[in-house]
């Protein structure tokens, strides 16, 4: 009954789009390579890569090994965690809720954990665990309160998005008044929990947020086949024997924690959820798991766009400032394009 | 289905030249409420006023005490306020009117953030510095965000939906306040006292800037006054209105015209003020039904009260500062925007 | 051949929130057969399906596979057992049609490895079967809606299932589709032996390609049995609330239903 041609010729078919998938992924791979040496080499100063390399080793080296440990590698390691964490738990909601405008950041998810972070530091003044904590449960509870919502007679993801934004606006003002109370009135300040920056990323503040990415990032790539199957929606992930509930509510769990602990480290870096997964989706094509590939436009975006802000103009920008201006322009890029074809 | 229904009701009291039926009484909460908010403006900030304080430095200019010096340094603020309430709110329901679509407010499409870049830029980039050439400035960015939004949302199957409209709102929205930021940043020196690009508040408000910005006021409010009966014919479609005899395209410009002369000149003076537009003019429709008659002036007074009644609540949250106006509108408006989405029909998205 | 199951509902009621749409129904579908739910809209096809499907939490008693509750099986394990296409599935934008109808080896696959062997046979079985094997590297987006359904079923046979629900699979589809698509479904049960359930529109295809018929009225199982038996013109009165004649189809030979309006009736030709 089964013909060996079909079989081959179904088979060249898919090694090709995995082939493509797999020589992607590594290019990406090796572009957040690239930028992540860039970001050690570039800074006041540009030192050799073998100084960098022997501070790394363990060399004290003067000059460098402050730069290096206490600056560059700091920074560099919060972006490409928070990059990572926030490209994949967008690509995650995205995919999940069929809608690549139902990201994090723009139904307000972000705006959650970021408020609950300003309050924690600003106002309780704490900092370490209970912050992270904080805004984990505030990531979740924003959730649960779109949800609740959305949820109307009939659920509809235009809903959930309108209301996400409105969210979105009264977390936003919540974040200004935190920011006014706390005394912090100063700029820096304001643009970091409002858009994002590696500004002042320090080596003690990392291990929460890459504990998170090391035990979150695979369960949900782990769960990829399992969000393609949601993908289809919910009768027909449930009849190919996946339990939606359980899986929606892994999913989420995870996607928000990384979310929430990224964002309690730099603030809600502008639209880089948003964007990571459409853009690797692009890239990559359809049909085979989405996840590694945005996680790594995520680190690449984070990056590049620090380092553009920190030495493409007179000024130094903070990160989120350059995604802002990179980001809104393929919203209404996929806006139009959405128009378009009627989806919207 | 209901859409029809929906339509057979509003003939009738859309062509019906009699007043509501409780507008009398609409109109005296609005006058008490109005009074109040005036009150509480000149007497609450950093500091409150006595009584007497507030008697002397309104009727009596040759006292000289601290406290009536205050009261009448609040006096312009609170007509400033009042002014650029009154603007929003009317500027809010027109767009409602025109772009047919109950989730419309100049801050929601992003108009205001528009006219903020162009001011902005304008400050950086063309030493502009006067009232004037602020509202100039405005009025060109206000009008080129409100085309370009209008214009991606109203792509594509169903026109300009709610959904369509907010989101492209809100991305342009995003974009130029990131650009907004990104050229204050460098130059936050000059721009500190501009602060309130960012966020808007009433508190720069001075004699000056009201008087340059009352002949944009009244030019907008009359246009948009005498487009109210016309609009209520659009709302039941363009190709009903034609029937009823009105140049909709005619009619479309005239109202946005007023409505980004409004918004435009306000964001010039007071930066950005999100939300103002959304909230009064659906206080006055829950009460009025959705005559536009009535909505557009009286959106005025809510809109005014609103706004007023924020920035005293943002002075008192703020003190010994202050908090934005723009900030205290964002938290009282975004629920409303909530409530609307949550009231939508699915279809109508 | 596929195996034989015994798969009933037994004193059912299912719904939505406090609406109980099905009240009461038992019935053993009958294996390695065609069976189709017919009956007016609205009155608890499709949620009977649903419910069999185990996508409706029976709110009382219940639904069993081979004597055990289908609540109680684990899910991966019903899913090799018991597939479903639902009414309206959603297409993920862009992807291949062989990625597509790879999914639906999701049940016999583990957690991460590629595809295997087994998975592509299953694969180009059900793609050769539904005729679709040229257009694996296609967009689905690229696809007229007749391609497309074949693609779901398609789908669904990769799920190799003994059991296979559809919910009306040719709504939506031009005559020459709808019945290319009850032929390709009936080669399935003949050759292969699979038990196929599906709610259907017309009642005249029904009557044509079922082998069983339970009739529905107002979430109540009427009548169920040999399409001619079940299909007469009391019980379509009962079922549809419409005066008809039932004939014998000239094609073939099952009964035909010939409705009776207010107009165009002729009294020389029809009593």
């Amino acid at each position: 009954m089964i013909n060996n041609n079909s079989v081959k010729f179904i088979m060249a078919g898919r090694r090709k789009r995995r082939r493509r998938w797999i020589l992607v992924t590594g290019l990406l791979a090796g572009l957040a390579f690239i930028l992540c040496w860039t970001m050690l080499l570039l800074g006041n100063t540009i030192y050799p890569v073998n100084e960098v390399i022997r501070v790394l080793l363990g060399e004290e080296l003067n000059g460098v090994s402050f730069a290096v440990n206490t600056i560059r590698l700091p920074r560099m390691l919060t972006g490409l965690l928070a990059g990572f964490a926030f490209g994949i738990a967008g690509n995650t909601f995205q995919t999940m809720l069929r809608n690549p405008l139902a990201s994090p950041d723009v139904i307000g998810i972000t705006a959650g954990s970021s408020a609950a972070a300003v309050f924690c530091i600003l106002i309780l003044h704490t900092s370490g665990a209970v912050v992270s904590i904080a805004s984990v449960i505030a990531g979740l509870a924003t959730v649960l309160l779109i949800y609740i919502f959305s949820r109307g007679r009939t659920f509809s993801i235009g809903r959930l998005i309108l209301v996400g934004i409105g969210i979105q606006a009264m977390l936003n003002a919540l974040i200004s008044y935190l920011l006014l109370v706390g005394a912090q009135q100063d700029i820096p300040a304001a643009l970091r929990w409002l858009s994002g920056s590696l500004n002042g990323s320090q080596m003690h503040e990392l291990p929460p947020l890459s504990v998170t990415v090391l035990i979150f990032a695979p369960i949900i790539i782990m769960l990829g086949k399992h969000l393609s199957m949601l993908e289809l929606g919910e009768q027909m992930a449930t009849s190919l024997g996946i339990n939606t509930d359980k899986t929606r509510i892994l999913l989420i769990v995870s996607a928000v924690t990384m979310i929430a602990l990224a964002t309690a480290t730099t603030g809600p870096i502008a639209f880089v959820a948003f964007l990571s997964g459409p853009i690797a989706k692009r890239l990559v094509g359809v049909g085979l798991s989405n996840a590694i590939p945005a996680g790594l436009v995520g680190v690449n975006l984070v990056l590049a766009g620090d380092l553009i802000g920190q030495f493409a103009f007179d000024v130094r920008y903070p990160v989120g400032i350059i995604t802002g201006i990179l980001g809104a322009p393929y919203l209404l890029f996929l806006l139009i394009r959405m128009n378009r074809k009627g989806d919207l | 289905m209901s859409s029809s229904t929906d339509s057979a009701n509003s003939i009738n009291y859309r062509f019906n030249s009699f007043a509501p039926r409780n507008f009398t009484l609409v109109l005296v909460i609005c006058g008490v409420l109005l009074f109040v908010c005036v009150l509480a403006s000149l007497a609450f900030g950093s500091r409150l006023v006595s009584w007497n304080e507030l008697i002397d430095g309104l009727f009596h200019s040759n006292t000289d005490s601290y406290g009536a010096n205050v009261v009448r340094k609040r006096v312009s603020r609170t007509v400033f306020s009042l002014f650029c309430g009154a603007a929003l709110g009317v500027s809010g329901a027109l767009m409602q009117a025109v772009t047919r679509n109950p989730i419309a407010d100049p801050s929601i499409l992003g108009v205001n953030t528009g006219a903020s870049l162009f001011v902005v830029s304008g400050i950086a980039f063309f030493n502009i510095s006067t009232a004037n050439q602020f509202i100039w400035f405005a009025l060109a960015g206000a009008a080129i965000t409100a085309v370009f939004v209008f214009g991606i949302g109203s792509m594509g199957r169903g026109g300009a939906t709610p959904l369509k409209l907010v989101l492209a709102g809100a991305a342009t929205s995003a974009a130029l306040s990131s650009l907004v930021t990104a050229i204050m940043l460098p130059r936050s020196y000059v721009m500190d006292q501009f602060r309130f690009w960012q966020v808007g508040s009433v508190g720069s408000g001075s004699w000056d800037s009201i008087i340059t910005f009352l002949p944009f006021l009244i030019i907008g409010m009359l246009l948009g006054i005498f487009s109210a009966s016309a609009l209520n014919a659009l709302a039941l479609g363009d190709e009903m209105a034609t029937v009823l005899g009105i140049k909709t395209s005619m009619l479309r410009l005239i109202a946005a015209v007023a409505a980004v002369l409004l918004c435009g000149a306000t964001t010039a003076l007071a930066g950005p003020i999100g939300f103002i537009g959304l909230l009064s003019a659906h206080a006055i429709r829950l009460m009025l039904g959705p005559d536009l008659r009535y909505i557009i002036p009286l959106s005025a007074i809510s809109g005014a009260i609103i706004l007023t009644i924020s920035d005293v609540i943002g002075r008192l949250l703020g003190s010994p500062g202050e908090l934005e106006v723009g900030v205290v509108t964002a938290f009282i408006g975004a629920p409303l925007l909530i409530i609307l989405a949550m009231k939508l029909k699915v279809r109508s998205l | 051949m596929k195996a034989t199951h015994v798969f009933e509902a037994e004193n059912t009621v299912a719904g939505y929130d406090n609406e109980m749409i099905i009240q009461g129904v038992s019935l053993v579908i009958p294996s390695n057969k065609i069976s189709v739910i017919i009956g007016a809209n609205a009155c608890g096809k499709s949620t009977l399906l649903k419910t069999m499907a185990r996508l409706i939490k029976p709110a009382s008693g219940n639904v069993t596979l081979d004597g055990r509750p289908i609540g109680k099986i684990p899910s991966k394990q019903l899913a090799r057992v018991l597939g479903l296409l639902p009414q309206s599935p959603i297409v993920p934008e862009g992807i291949s049609v062989a990625d597509l109808v790879g999914r639906g080896r999701f049940p016999h696959q583990s957690l991460l490895r590629g595809w295997t062997q087994k998975d592509y046979e299953a694969v180009a079985e059900a793609m050769d079967l539904m005729d679709i094997t040229a257009l694996a590297n296609q967009s689905i987006d690229e696809l007229s809606g007749g391609q497309r359904q074949r693609v779901w079923i398609a789908m669904a046979l990769a799920q190799q299932t003994d059991i296979l629900f559809l919910d009306e699979p040719t709504t939506f589809l031009d005559i020459t589709y709808q019945i290319e698509i009850l032929d390709l479904l009936t080669d399935l049960n003949r050759k292969h032996g699979t038990t196929i359930v599906m709610v259907l529109h017309d009642i005249n295809l029904s009557a044509r390609y079922a082998d069983y018929i339970f009739a529905l009225q107002k979430g109540r199982l009427l009548a169920e049995g040999d399409p001619s038996k079940v299909i007469t013109s009391p019980l379509v009165k009962d079922i549809f609330g419409l005066e008809c004649t039932v004939i014998k189809d000239p094609v073939s030979g099952s009964p035909s239903v010939v409705p009776i309006g207010r107009y165009h009736v002729n009294h020389e030709i029809s009593p």
